[in-house]
C-alpha cells in the first residue's frame, strides 16, 4: 500500500512540468518540515556525539517521551474542541501525591498515613483515575454547561487543585514533606522491566504508554465518540443541528483527558520518586507545545495521535540532544520557543485556504 | 461613455491536474453593468482572483485605464480603483460602520490619534451621496445583511473605485432590498464606474445589465448585449445544452396527515401561534420576507430553537423535539441556511460529514465499522451524484450544490420522516439547482415529507405542493401552488406588517 | 432552573466551609493581643512546609493571634499581602522574602513597617545588612548560605579522600561528578554549586589527589539547573537520566560522583540512578549522591545506604528563634535577647547588625 503509494507519487510527478514540479517539492519539503528537521537534527547530534544513538540514549529518549505520552494525549483532545488544559499538571500533581502517599513501603519510617496497611496497588491506580476524571469532568461540565472558555475553567480548576495538593501534604504526619519511600511493589511494576534491549531494560511504563497511545488511536478514529470530538472541534453550530450531543462530547473530553493526567501521574509518582507541591508544574506547558508541534490545531477539529506523539518525541529529542551537545540552558528556552512558532506557523499553512 | 475601463486579455490559469482559465479575454467599459455568468466552476471566481491578484495568473494582460497592472493583493487593487463587494461579507462584526469603512486607513491627526470626526463626516458624506439611511456609529452586527452590504459598497466609493465587482450580491436580500441594491448599482453606473455582477439570477441580470459575458469549464463563450439575450439562450450558453425546463417534472402525491403542528410559538423568537400540517410526500413551502420567522419556524420544530407553547403531532402521537438529539430520534432531519456557519464540518471529510448524524448505525462493540461508514457514503455520493474527488476529501474543497448534497445525504442516512429544508438551494448554480430539486421530488415520491424554506418564490412554485405564507412570525396564509402566485404570496407577506 | 441554581450555591457553600475548616491557619486569641502575620514565599517548597508547622507549634504556644500567606513564588502577591496585613492592623510582621536579588522588595516591606511601627523579623531568605540597619524594628534570622555549600563540599571531600579508589571507578584518578542546581539567580542556589565543588577540591589537593571533573567537558557552566526553578527532583531525574544514556560502565565514563542543591533533586538522581541499575538497596553498585535540607525522605534513603549525604538544616531551630525574635519584639525587648538560652545549639548573630544564624549540620546517617 505505502510502496503503491510512493510509486504513483513518482509517476505524478514526472509528468509534471517543471515549474509544477519545483512548486510540489517546494509544498512537499515545507510540509514535512518538520520531519525533515528531527532527521537533520538526529544526524547533526549523532555526528557530534556518537552515544546520542546508543541503545541506552535512544531508551531514554524513548522512555522520558512515554512518561509525556498520556498527558499529551489529554491535552490534545481539549485542544481539538479549540479549548486547551490548564489544569493539567496540576491534577498529576496531586494523583501522583495521592498514588505515592497510599503506596509508600509498609516498613517505612517517614509514612504519611503511618498505619496504613499495604494497598493493593490496582486500587490505588482506579481511585487517582476516578479522582482525575472527576476533576476532568468538572472543567467538562463548566465548559458546557455554563458555555465558559476552557482557559479560564481550567485556569480555576488549576488553582483549586493546587490548594488541594497544599492541604494533602499537610496531611498526617507529613508536614509538607515530599512523599518518598514508595513499596517496592509499585516501582517495580513502573519503573521495572519485563524485558530488555541489549541488556538495557526497558522500563514498563513505555509499554503502557504504547498501550494507552494505541487504545486513544481506536477513541480517536474508531468510535462515535471520536467522531463527534472532531465535528464538535470543527463546528459546534453544525454539530448540534446535527443531532451531536455537544455537551456530553465536551463533558466527556475533559473526563478523559483527567484520566489521563491521572494516569501520568500515577507513573510520575514512582518515575520520580519524590512527590512535592511542585510536581506536576508546567507540565501542561510542554504537552501542549508537543500537541501543537505535532499539528494538533487550536483552530479545532484537526490533529492525529501521530502528530502527538511525533510532537512529544521532537520534544524529548530536543532536550536530550541539545543536553549531549552541552548546550546552555538559555539556550534551550531560545530553540525550544523558535520550534513551536516555526513549527505552528507552517501547520497553519497547511490549513489556511491555498490562494 | 462607451470606453474600456478594464480589459483582461487572455488570462490563462492552471492548477495542478485542472486548466482552470483557457484563454478568457473580458473587457468592462465605463458606466456599465457587465454581468459575468456560468455554472460554479466555470471560472468567474477564478477570473477574479486572478484581477485581484490572490491567484498569479500564468499568462495573460490586465489593462485598467489604458495602463497594463498587476496587483499584488485585493488591497493594492482597491487602492487603484478595483473594489469587490463579496458574497460573504469579511466584515469586522464588533466594530461600528464607519470603522469598517476606513479599516486599515483612518484618518490620523498627527500620525498617531485616529479622527472619529473626520471618518463620521466622510461617513456621511458618503452615505448622502448614495441614498442610504445608515447610523455611521452603529455596530455591524446588529444590523441586517442588506445594510452590511451597503457599508460594503460605501466602501468600495470611498477609494474612489473605478471598477466595483459584485459577487452574489442579491443571494440573502429580500425583494425589496434588492430593489435598494439595484438603485445603487444604476446611480453608480451613471457616476461612470464599470461594474461587474456576477449572479446566478437570471431575472436580475437580465434587468441590471448592459452586456452578459458567459463562461463554461474554464474557456470564454461568448459576450452579448443583455437586451439581445432571453433567459434560454442564456441557459443554453452557460449548461451548453438545452435545459428546458427549470424544475423537474412533479412525481410525488400528497398522502394522508403526517405532522400536525398547533399554535407554536417561539420563547426566545417572534413567531407566534404557527400552525401548520404536513402530509405524506408532500412539500410544503414556506414563504415570506426574511426576517418573517421562516427559518425560526423550523428551528423551534426541530428544537434547536425554545418553543414557549404549541404542540407537534408526528403520525397522531405529540412529541416535544426539545433538543436535536430528541429530533432525530423522532425522524426529523434539518439541513440549515447557513450551510457554512451551521451545516458543514469544513476541515472534514466527505465521509465524516456523512455518517456524523448516524453514528450510532455504525457500532459494533463500541467501535466504528469502517467498512460500512464508507459503503453508505459511497451510496450517498452515487445516489446523488455528489461530485467529490473521493470520500476522504475535505468537504470545504467541494462547490456549494455538492456541499448541499452532502447534508442531504447525511440526514437521508438517518431515514427521517420529515425533512425541513432552510433555503436549500442557495448560493447553488442552475444545474446543481436542478439536481436538489430532483432530489427533493424523488424523496417525496418515496412517501417522505418535506418542508422547505426560501426566498425564491418561482424555486417554491416550481417545487412545492402547497406553500404557506409568513408574515411578522404569523402565517398570513397557506396556498395549495396552483393557486398560488408571486403576487399572492407577496400580498400575504406584507399582511401582518 | 432555580433549583440547580440553589444546588450550585450549596455545593459552593460546602466547599468554602470545607477550606475554612482545614485551613486552621489562624490561632486563636482575644483581642489586644499582638497580631502576628507570617508571610512565606511558597508552601509548595518542602524544607519550607517544615519551617512553617514548626514556627506555626511555636506560635500556637504564645500568647499572639497569628495569620499565615502563601506568596506562591510572587513577589508581587507578597507585597499585597503585607500592605492588606499592615491596614487590617498587623502589630509584628515576620517575612520569608521571595525576591533575594535586590533589595527593592525587602525595602518596600520595611518602609511600609515603618510608617506604622511596626517590627519585621525576615526569615530564611537572606536579606543584606543594608535592609536590616535601615530600621531598628527589622531582623533577620537564617543561615549563613555559603555554609551550606561549604559544609557539603567539606562531607564530599572529606568521604572522597577516605575512600578514593572505591569511588573511582575507571581508575583514572580523577572522580568525575554532575551537578544539578536548583535555580538560576537564586543566592542559595548559587553558592551551594560554587561552594560544594570549591570545599571539596581544597580537601581533595590537600590529600595530593586530583581535583573533581564535571563530567561533561563541554558544559562551561558545569551545573545543570531546573529550567522550572523549582528545584525540582524531575529535573534531577530528566537530567540524570539523559546523561546515564551516554556516561556509563558500558563506557567505562561512569558518572561517579552527584552533587545537588537540595534532597528532593538528590531523590529524583537517585530514582534515575535506580531505574539504570545503581544505586539499589543492598545492591553493590551505588553512586554517591549528596543533597541539602535532610528531609525524612532523605533521611531515610541515607539509611538505606543508597544516599552518601545532606546537609541538615534546622527548622526546627529556626522556628523557635523567630519565635523568639517574635516574644521580645512584641514585649518590646531587644530582638535576640536570651538567645543563648533557646535551646538552638550553635546560634550566633552577627556583629554590628541583627542577624541571627543557625548552624547546618552534616548528616552521613545515624
Amino acid at each position: 500500500m505505502f510502496f503503491k503509494n510512493i510509486k504513483s507519487r513518482f509517476n505524478e510527478i514526472k509528468e509534471m512540468d517543471t515549474k509544477d514540479r519545483n512548486r510540489f517539492i517546494k509544498e512537499t519539503l515545507i510540509n514535512n518540515s518538520l520531519l525533515i528537521f528531527m532527521l537533520i537534527a538526529i544526524i547533526y547530534i549523532q555526528i557530534q556525539r556518537p552515544q546520542f544513538l546508543s541503545r541506552e540514549s535512544i531508551i531514554n529518549i524513548v522512555s522520558l517521551s512515554a512518561s509525556a505520552m498520556p498527558l499529551a494525549l489529554g491535552v490534545a483532545g481539549a485542544i481539538i474542541l479549540t479549548g486547551t488544559d490548564l489544569s493539567a499538571g496540576r491534577i498529576v500533581g496531586l494523583t501522583a501525591c495521592i498514588s505515592a502517599s497510599l503506596l509508600q513501603a509498609v516498613d517505612y519510617s517517614n509514612k504519611m498515613f503511618p498505619d496504613l496497611p499495604a494497598i493493593p496497588i490496582i486500587i490505588v491506580f482506579l481511585l487517582v483515575i476516578a479522582l482525575g476524571a472527576l476533576i476532568g469532568f468538572v472543567n467538562g461540565f463548566c465548559v458546557s454547561k455554563f458555555s465558559l472558555h476552557p482557559f479560564i475553567v481550567t485556569l480555576a480548576t488549576q488553582l483549586m487543585v493546587y490548594g488541594v495538593i497544599l492541604m494533602y501534604l499537610m496531611n498526617g504526619d507529613n508536614n509538607g514533606q515530599s512523599i518518598s519511600g514508595l513499596s517496592s511493589g509499585f516501582t517495580e511494576l513502573t519503573k521495572g522491566s519485563l524485558f530488555k534491549i541489549g541488556g538495557t531494560p526497558v522500563p514498563n511504563y513505555v509499554l503502557m504508554a504504547i498501550v494507552l497511545t494505541g487504545v486513544m488511536w481506536v477513541v480517536w478514529n474508531k468510535t462515535a465518540f471520536g467522531k463527534n470530538m472532531f465535528a464538535v472541534g470543527s463546528n459546534p453550530e453544525a454539530a448540534n443541528v446535527s443531532g451531536v450531543n455537544v455537551a456530553l462530547t465536551i463533558t466527556l473530553v475533559f473526563t478523559l483527558a483527567g484520566a489521563l493526567y491521572a494516569f501520568s501521574g500515577f507513573i510520575e509518582a514512582a518515575r520520580i520518586g519524590s512527590n512535592s507541591a511542585n510536581t506536576g508544574l508546567n507540565y501542561e506547558l510542554d504537552a501542549i507545545a508537543a500537541c501543537v508541534i505535532g499539528g494538533v490545531s487550536f483552530v479545532g477539529g484537526i490533529g492525529k495521535i501521530r502528530g502527538v506523539v511525533l510532537g512529544v518525541v521532537l520534544l524529548k529529542l530536543i532536550f536530550v540532544g541539545l543536553n549531549f551537545l552541552s548546550v546552555s540552558v538559555n539556550m534551550i528556552y531560545i530553540i525550544k520557543g523558535l520550534i513551536i512558532l516555526v513549527a505552528c506557523a507552517i501547520d497553519m499553512r497547511k490549513y489556511l485556504v491555498r490562494k | 461613455m462607451n470606453d474600456v475601463i478594464l480589459e483582461m486579455k487572455n488570462i490563462n490559469k492552471e492548477f495542478p491536474g485542472v486548466k482552470a482559465l483557457d484563454n478568457v479575454s473580458f473587457s468592462v467599459k465605463k458606466g456599465s453593468v457587465h454581468a459575468l455568468m456560468g455554472e460554479n466552476g466555470a471560472g468567474k471566481s477564478t477570473l477574479m482572483k486572478c484581477l485581484f491578484g490572490i491567484y498569479s495568473k500564468d499568462s495573460g494582460e490586465i489593462i485598467l485605464d489604458g495602463q497594463t497592472v498587476e496587483f499584488k493583493d485585493s488591497k493594492h487593487a482597491l487602492e487603484a480603483g478595483v473594489a469587490m463587494v463579496h458574497q460573504e461579507l469579511n466584515q469586522a462584526l464588533k466594530q461600528n460602520v464607519m470603522d469598517n469603512i476606513w479599516l486599515g486607513r483612518y484618518p490620523k491627526i498627527g500620525g498617531i490619534f485616529t479622527s472619529e470626526k473626520k471618518m463620521l463626516h466622510d461617513t456621511k458624506e458618503i452615505f448622502e451621496q448614495m441614498g442610504v439611511d445608515v447610523d455611521p456609529k452603529r455596530i455591524m452586527s446588529t444590523m441586517s445583511v442588506s445594510q452590511r452590504q451597503m457599508v460594503e459598497i460605501a466602501k468600495a466609493v470611498s477609494y474612489n473605485s473605478k471598477i466595483i465587482v459584485f459577487d452574489e450580491p442579491t443571494s440573502s436580500l429580500t425583494d425589496k432590498e434588492v430593489e435598494h441594491l439595484f438603485k445603487i448599482i444604476n446611480m453608480l453606473r451613471d457616476q461612470g464606474v464599470g461594474i461587474v455582477y456576477i449572479s446566478h439570477k437570471m431575472d436580475e441580470i437580465l434587468r441590471i445589465s448592459d452586456e452578459v459575458t458567459i463562461m463554461r469549464d474554464g474557456q470564454y463563450i461568448a459576450t452579448k448585449d443583455a437586451k439581445d439575450l432571453t433567459m434560454n439562450e442564456i441557459i443554453r450558453l452557460m449548461v451548453g445544452r438545452e435545459l428546458t425546463n427549470l424544475y423537474p417534472e412533479k412525481t410525488n402525491t400528497p398522502g394522508e396527515m403526517v405532522l400536525d403542528v398547533k399554535n407554536l410559538t417561539g420563547m426566545y423568537s417572534h413567531i407566534e401561534d404557527v400552525s401548520f400540517q404536513v402530509h405524506r410526500g408532500e412539500i410544503l413551502g414556506i414563504a415570506g420576507l426574511d426576517g418573517s420567522g421562516r427559518t425560526e419556524v423550523l428551528e423551534t420544530v426541530f428544537g434547536i430553537a425554545t418553543k414557549k407553547s404549541g404542540e407537534i403531532i408526528l403520525d397522531g402521537k405529540v412529541i416535544k423535539n426539545n433538543s436535536s438529539l430528541e429530533s432525530i430520534k423522532n425522524g426529523f432531519a434539518l439541513a440549515t441556511e447557513e450551510r457554512r456557519a451551521t451545516g458543514i464540518f469544513g476541515i472534514l471529510s466527505v465521509l465524516e460529514n456523512t455518517v456524523i448524524s448516524n453514528l450510532k448505525k455504525y457500532k459494533k462493540m463500541g467501535l466504528l465499522n469502517d467498512h460500512e461508514m464508507r459503503k453508505d457514503t459511497e451510496w450517498s455520493i452515487d445516489s446523488m451524484r455528489i461530485k467529490t474527488p473521493s470520500a476522504d476529501t475535505q468537504i470545504r474543497s467541494l462547490s456549494g450544490g455538492n456541499q448541499q448534497k452532502v447534508i442531504l445525504g447525511r440526514w437521508l442516512l438517518t431515514d427521517p420522516e420529515v425533512l425541513l429544508l432552510d433555503e436549500p438551494t442557495r448560493g447553488i448554480d442552475v444545474g446543481a439547482k436542478y439536481e436538489i430539486y430532483q432530489l427533493i421530488i424523488d424523496l417525496a415520491a418515496k412517501g417522505k415529507s418535506v418542508v422547505m424554506v426560501s426566498s425564491e418564490m418561482p424555486e417554491l412554485l416550481g417545487v412545492c405542493d402547497r406553500i404557506m405564507v409568513m408574515s411578522n412570525g404569523r402565517v398570513a396564509g397557506s396556498l395549495p401552488v396552483k393557486q398560488a402566485s408571486q403576487e399572492k404570496i407577496m400580498e400575504l407577506a406584507a399582511k401582518y406588517l | 432552573m432555580i433549583k440547580r441554581l440553589a444546588k450550585m450555591l450549596f455545593v459552593a457553600l460546602m466547599a468554602v466551609s470545607l477550606v475554612a475548616c482545614g485551613g486552621g491557619d489562624s490561632g486563636s486569641g482575644g483581642d489586644g493581643e499582638a497580631s502576628v502575620h507570617v508571610f512565606y514565599y511558597d508552601y509548595g517548597d518542602t524544607y519550607i512546609s517544615t519551617v512553617r508547622t514548626a514556627l506555626d507549634k511555636e506560635l500556637d504556644g504564645m500568647d499572639v493571634s497569628y495569620t499565615d500567606y502563601d506568596a506562591a513564588g510572587k513577589q508581587q502577591t507578597q507585597t499585597e499581602q503585607v500592605q492588606t496585613a499592615l491596614s487590617s492592623g498587623a502589630t509584628m510582621l515576620v517575612v520569608n522574602i521571595v525576591e533575594t536579588g535586590s533589595d527593592d522588595a525587602a525595602m518596600t516591606i520595611i518602609n511600609a513597617a515603618k510608617e506604622k511601627d511596626v517590627p519585621v523579623v525576615f526569615f530564611n531568605r537572606e536579606v543584606s545588612n543594608e535592609v536590616v540597619n535601615s530600621y531598628e524594628k527589622c531582623s533577620f534570622v537564617g543561615t549563613d548560605a555559603k555554609e551550606a555549600g561549604i559544609m557539603q563540599g567539606e562531607m564530599i571531600g572529606d568521604e572522597l579522600v577516605a575512600n578514593f579508589d572505591t569511588y573511582d571507578l575507571n581508575k583514572d584518578g580523577k572522580i568525575s561528578y554532575a551537578m544539578f542546581k536548583g535555580q538560576e539567580g537564586n543566592n542559595e542556589a548559587i553558592y551551594r554549586t560554587q561552594y560544594a565543588v570549591e570545599d571539596a577540591d581544597k580537601k581533595l589537593e590537600a590529600a595530593g589527589k586530583a581535583k573533581l571533573e564535571y563530567y561533561d567537558s563541554a558544559n562551561s557552566d558545569k551545573y545543570q539547573v531546573d529550567q522550572d526553578g523549582t528545584w525540582s527532583a524531575k529535573a534531577a531525574q530528566d537530567y540524570l537520566a539523559t546523561a546515564l544514556g551516554k556516561y556509563n560502565d558500558g563506557n567505562n565514563n561512569m558518572i561517579e560522583l552527584v552533587i545537588c542543591n537540595n534532597d528532593g533533586m538528590a531523590e529524583g538522581a537517585i530514582s534515575a540512578l535506580q531505574t539504570a541499575g545503581y544505586n539499589k538497596k543492598g545492591g553493590d553498585k551505588t553512586i554517591p549522591v549528596y543533597g541539602v535540607d535532610a528531609t525524612k525522605a532523605a533521611v531515610d534513603l541515607i539509611g538505606q545506604g543508597v544516599m552518601a549525604g545532606t546537609i541538615k538544616q534546622d527548622a526546627e531551630g529556626m522556628a523557635k528563634v523567630i519565635a523568639l525574635a517574635v516574644k521580645n519584639d512584641v514585649a518590646g525587648d531587644d530582638t535576640f535577647k536570651g538567645i543563648d538560652d533557646s535551646g538552638v545549639e550553635g546560634v550566633k548573630v552577627d556583629d554590628g547588625v541583627a542577624k541571627a544564624r543557625i548552624p547546618y549540620q552534616i548528616y552521613t546517617g545515624e
